[in-house]
């Protein structure tokens, strides 16, 4: 769901640039400061930002008998970490919105604030929460992906609501016309985004072991080596 | 999947020869006047003058343009409905209202001809030309690179995406729900770990070569042009007179 160019009247696009700006920057430090350390980190980043990219060509099943892609915040946010996808997630917007037009210069802010600040925020703090009450990692990754991807919608209708109030029912009713319009669309690809990381990490704890220990996801081989332990045993039994 | 159109676009335009700096000052000019100038007849000149440039001068073949413009024409169309549609003062549910309908057909000129002059740069302009231009105008070395290698490395992915993709369809991978999430799945971690590979591939070949950290590539020069400058500034200058004029 990114804002088209001109969607937003200049004032709001300023605001939401200069909210957007911190974590950007703070990103982009955290970037240089990775480079300086590690050069050959500079490769893998390249490709973590070239898969966010692509994510946007996989798609999911909709209820609506449509179908839909995921925006790959949540997955982003549990991989690579929420400081490195608000810089990642800024460049993937640029060239979303200048090799595929969607999304604009001005509004480049406001979606990176909804996309890859907020959505991956919401949803590696959703992840954390889980594991901290003891919640199991597939529960942790469904909540991640699924909730990041509901945080960003609800974010950008409150953008869009705040820039287009409706004339009777104000900035309110505008942001409940925009929830329940895009409602449509958002709720079945949030629940579908959460099955698809579950998916995606059990294939990876199988075929890329070696990967999610280097981007420090043990807990994921652990749980997935429990599952297939207890999986024999029950066939065993 | 093939290249995405606009880059198709970006690399055949004769117009790749300005630079990219000029491109980004029409195209911004473009974008600012259309945001802050009254919708009529500013979007209407603003979109005239950026589809004419990139159909005239640009030479963007007009079935790669509507091919670009499918993506956002589906959000600009669904974010006008929902200004249409207002709630009622008295009784219940929505309609519409001239003050409603004003404000959707306003904020849908600014968002076509926004669009319009975003596509200016866009299709004249590859996205290489423009990272070259950021280093050049102080962005951060480590950032470039990062962008410059996720823009190379998109494309060797979105061909294994399309690779992948084609083998599973042809394994009935997509005929149920059930069977299309799992081919997802099984794409997008597919897809992950020939990113990884390919970005150790990289950094195998470039520690060979000597790699210091800096990942600079040979470009066409293109330097400033003062016809180009002088065209953009009589064109913005036109823009905001008609507008100011007639408002």
């Amino acid at each position: 769901m990114h804002i088209a160019e001109g969607y937003l009247p200049p004032l709001h696009a300023a605001a939401w640039t200069l909210a957007a700006a911190p974590f950007v920057v703070h990103g982009a430090r955290c970037v240089v400061r990775e480079v300086r350390e590690r050069p050959e980190s500079r490769l893998l980043l390249g490709a973590a930002g070239a898969f966010t990219f692509v994510l946007s060509a996989i798609k999911l099943p909709s209820v609506t008998g449509s179908s839909s892609h995921p925006t790959g915040t949540g997955l982003g946010a549990v991989l690579f970490r929420p400081p490195v996808m608000a810089m990642l997630g800024t460049i993937v917007l640029l060239f979303q919105a200048l090799l595929l037009a969607h999304g604009g210069l001005t509004t480049l802010g406001a979606n990176a604030f909804s996309m890859a600040i907020v959505g991956p925020w919401v949803g590696y703090g959703a992840y954390r929460a889980c594991s901290a009450v003891g919640l199991s990692f597939w529960v942790g990754v469904f909540a991640a992906l699924s909730l990041s991807d509901l945080a960003t919608y609800v974010v950008t209708s409150v953008q869009l609501g705040l820039a287009h109030p409706d004339p009777t029912g104000g900035v309110l009713g505008s942001i409940g016309e925009f929830l329940g319009i895009f409602a449509l669309t958002q709720i079945p690809l949030a629940v579908a985004e959460g099955l698809l990381g579950v998916l995606v990490f059990r294939i990876l704890a199988r075929i890329a072991p070696e990967e999610l220990r280097s981007l420090g996801l043990r807990k994921a081989l652990d749980e997935n080596d429990e599952n297939t332990v207890t999986a024999t045993a029950q066939e065993r039994d | 999947m093939s290249a995405p159109a606009l880059d198709t676009a970006a690399w055949a335009s004769p117009w790749r020869r300005y630079s990219p700096g000029d491109k980004v000052l029409l195209s911004l000019g473009l974008v600012i006047s259309a945001l802050v100038l009254p919708p009529w007849p500013a979007s209407g000149l603003v979109t005239a003058i950026a589809l004419g440039l990139i159909l005239g001068p640009g030479r963007v073949p007009p079935h790669l343009l509507l091919r670009a413009a499918r993506g956002p024409a589906a959000f600009i169309v669904l974010g006008t409905v929902s200004i249409a549609i207002t709630w009622r003062t008295s009784g219940f549910g929505p309609t519409v209202t001239s003050e409603s309908l004003t404000a959707a057909a306003s904020t849908l000129s600014h968002a076509v001809a926004g669009t319009s002059a975003v596509l200016l740069l866009a299709a004249t302009t590859p996205m290489t030309d423009l990272l070259s231009w950021a280093r050049r105008r102080g962005v951060p070395e480590a950032v470039v690179d990062v962008a410059g290698l996720t823009y190379r490395l998109l494309f060797v992915l979105l061909e294994s995406v399309s690779a992948v993709r084609s083998a599973q369809t042809a394994r009935l991978g997509y005929t149920s729900r059930r069977a299309t999430l799992r081919s997802a799945s099984g794409l997008a971690a597919a897809t992950l770990t020939r990113a990884f590979d390919r970005a150790r591939r990289l950094e195998t070949g470039l520690a060979g070569r000597g790699f210091e950290g800096v990942m600079r590539t040979v470009g066409e020069q293109q330097s400033s042009s003062r016809s180009f400058e002088l065209w953009t500034f009589a064109s913005l200058a036109l823009v905001v007179a008609v507008s100011l004029g007639v408002a």
